[in-house]
């Protein structure tokens, strides 16, 4: 740097950008402010709540081992949100893989449906399903009058009918990062493999399914962390009987004013969902997940 | 799934009512319920609340607004006062923030017998000042020293004629054999197990101390025929597109249906039980005493015979009853007619046990 005609100015303008770091800092200071007092504060409230109502201590965590009916229902969450996974993704990746083998023009009209149920509001589907698979519904009539089935089949008011009701929401959310892991795969590994001898099937078994890997990995910690909470659609498919942990909390919170379970059920969603993403941050590239990468 | 209280959806019903029906009850059940969530942030109403004397009444809006404001605030304002509604719904979780935040804005809740179980313990609402709340025009089982009577309501039994032959009972709701099919019932022990009880042989006037026991197991014999409604509008889908073949509602979904499906659906209140709807006061509540002035002057009988007519609450003054149109009587529960074959909820035995068995009834049906 030449000598600079005001050495005033220049003292002042160095010691602002004397450190990269603290110009760093101050940039991101407002965006950190936000999160903290409108974020961090408030889940810090809920985790102090946990441990603090009614009494200070881990009685609230003690009823994760004590109390049967706050088990059964986490056993419940855990198993609709698994079969929900595993269910998404077979048919998620059946939907990538067809879409990343079509037509540039194919792939347009077939992304239009996979994304416009996204933008379907989740209660609308539900009641569109409630017409579908209810007792005298679309389904039912159509299986009776085919002479497919005598009495209408039980679709709806239960597990299945959540678990219809829940991978249709979940697809999109599926589809998308299988969709783009599967775009990334180089196919000339494939003609390769094929040029090698290998037959159609080994070199999908052996080739393209192992590159898939972490999209289909990805695709489902997204899918499970969001069945995880899931509210709507079990409740209004299940027929009352389906309880899972977000209904719960919301019991304990409006209705029985039972905070500290209700803060303490919150808690340990929020470090289930916590681990599972440090889980996934190892297996895939986070910011490509989500799209910002 | 966001459970209803009665008072939450008189204001739908009454939508409902006003707006012709749709077959979109669903829908609006299921709006109700994404919107609760974050209907928890505290409503509004603060700077309305904090002028002069004005006291601010909250119920679960739609057109039960209007009807509050034909029945109630025009009365009210007529004797010099102001009341102001507040369509934000009271839940209890509601009422609890703003009294531990001390930041009360709400003077009148539209609640129930499980508000006084859950708040009363937390020390969140005012007693009632019989001084000023005349004790004379309302039956006194239903003045509580937290919350007092402001209409009555029924849970019964409704049946789809087209399945059902004859008139069934209470004990012909748990048998499969005799009636097969399926049934709903609300997602909440209140009511359900008295209802239960009754259908199991106790006489309607020995329900209490409930056998919670007795009741689960009752209600466990027909579990997989059994399908659980959260809000009204529910109730009223499931009975009227053939779902279910009987069903435990609320009186006035009940109305609803017969007049709907010609008669296809209908209902008896023999055997039913007849629960109060309450005023509840937030503790610190900004009008003071004039709240109680409020509760006072909706005691007349005139405007709680509006109430029924509009959305068929049934009027908790006994003056009212030689009031009410002919028309209108046998659709309403406190009708001394009506009363006669039900039986009377009990406010002591849900203070005492209403949230631990709650959460029983909850594990039972979801296990």
């Amino acid at each position: 740097m030449t000598a600079p005609a005001d050495p005033a100015r220049s003292r002042a303008g160095r010691s602002l950008l004397a450190s990269p770091a603290a110009r760093y800092w101050l940039l991101i200071a407002p965006a950190l402010l936000l999160m903290g007092v409108f974020y961090f504060y408030p889940i810090g409230r809920v985790l102090w709540m946990s441990v603090t109502v009614p009494a200070a201590g881990f009685d609230n965590y003690a009823l994760l081992a004590s109390s049967a009916s706050i088990q059964r229902m986490l056993w419940t969450t855990a198993r609709i949100s698994v079969l929900t996974t595993v269910l998404t993704l077979l048919l998620a990746y059946i939907v990538a893989y067809a879409l990343v083998h079509s037509s540039a023009k194919a792939q347009r009209w077939m992304f239009l449906g996979v994304l416009v149920p996204l933008w379907i509001s989740v209660l609308v589907r539900a009641f569109a399903w409630f017409v579908l698979l209810r007792r005298e519904g679309l389904i039912n009539a159509a299986l009776m009058a085919t002479g497919v089935t005598d009495s209408p089949l039980n679709l709806i008011w239960n597990e299945t009918g959540v678990m219809i009701g829940m991978v249709h929401y979940m697809l999109p959310l599926g589809i998308l990062p299988i969709f783009s892991n599967m775009r990334d795969i180089d196919q000339r590994c494939i003609a390769a493999a094929r040029g090698l001898g290998a037959s159609r099937f080994e070199a999908f078994r052996r080739v393209f399914l192992p590159l898939s890997l972490p999209g289909v990995v990805g695709a489902g910690i997204l899918v499970f962390i969001f069945s995880l909470g899931f509210f709507v659609t079990p409740a209004l498919l299940g027929g009352g009987k389906t309880l899972m942990i977000a209904e719960y909390i919301k019991v304990q919170i409006l209705e029985v004013v039972r905070w500290g379970v209700a803060s303490m059920l919150a808690a340990v969603l929020l470090i289930v969902i916590g681990v599972l993403l440090a889980m996934l941050s190892r297996l895939v590239n986070l910011r490509k997940l989500f799209g910002a990468g | 799934m966001e459970k209803q209280s009665f008072a939450e959806d008189c204001g739908v019903l009454a939508t409902e009512i006003g707006g012709g029906q749709t077959r979109r009850d669903l829908i609006r059940s299921a709006l109700a319920l994404g919107v609760a969530p974050a209907a928890l942030a505290l409503g509004s109403g603060a700077a309305r609340a904090q002028a002069g004397k004005e006291v601010v009444l909250v119920n679960y809006g739609g057109v039960a607004m209007k009807a509050f404001d034909e029945a109630y605030v025009k009365p009210f304002a007529a004797q010099g006062g102001k009341l102001v509604l507040d369509g934000s719904g009271p839940l209890n979780g509601k009422i609890l923030t703003m009294v531990q935040s001390r930041h009360v804005t709400w003077d009148i809740c539209d609640a129930g017998i499980t508000t006084l179980a859950e708040l009363g313990p937390h020390n969140a609402l005012e007693k009632i000042d019989y001084s000023i709340v005349d004790k004379t025009k309302l039956t006194p089982e239903f003045a509580y020293e937290e919350g007092v009577v402001n209409y009555m309501f029924s849970s019964v039994l409704a049946w789809d004629k087209s399945k059902i032959s004859g008139e069934p009972t209470l004990a012909d709701f748990f048998d499969t054999k005799k009636y097969p099919g399926r049934r709903m019932m609300r997602k909440d022990s209140q009511a359900m197990l008295e209802l239960a009880l009754i259908a199991d042989g106790v006489p309607r006037d020995k329900l209490y101390p409930l056998d919670v026991k007795r009741a689960f197991a009752k209600i466990a014999t027909i579990k997989k025929d059994l399908l659980f409604w959260s809000s009204g509008s529910e109730s009223q889908s499931l009975m009227r597109d053939g779902e279910c073949v009987m069903g435990l509602l609320w009186h006035t979904r009940a109305n609803v249906l017969a007049d709907e499906t010609q008669g296809r659906v209908t209902y008896t209140f023999k055997d039913g039980l007849l629960q109060p709807g309450l005023w509840v006061v937030p503790k610190g509540n900004p009008a003071g005493k004039e709240a109680m002035r409020a509760i006072a002057s909706m005691q007349q009988p005139e405007g709680q015979i509006k109430l029924l007519a509009a959305m068929g609450n049934g009027p908790s003054n006994p003056a009212a009853d030689a009031l009410v149109p002919p028309e209108l009587k046998q659709k309403n529960p406190s009708d001394p007619a009506n009363a006669a074959v039900q039986a009377k909820i009990d406010a002591a035995w849900y203070k005492a046990n209403h949230s631990k068995t709650f959460q029983n009834f909850l594990d039972l049906i979801s296990s």
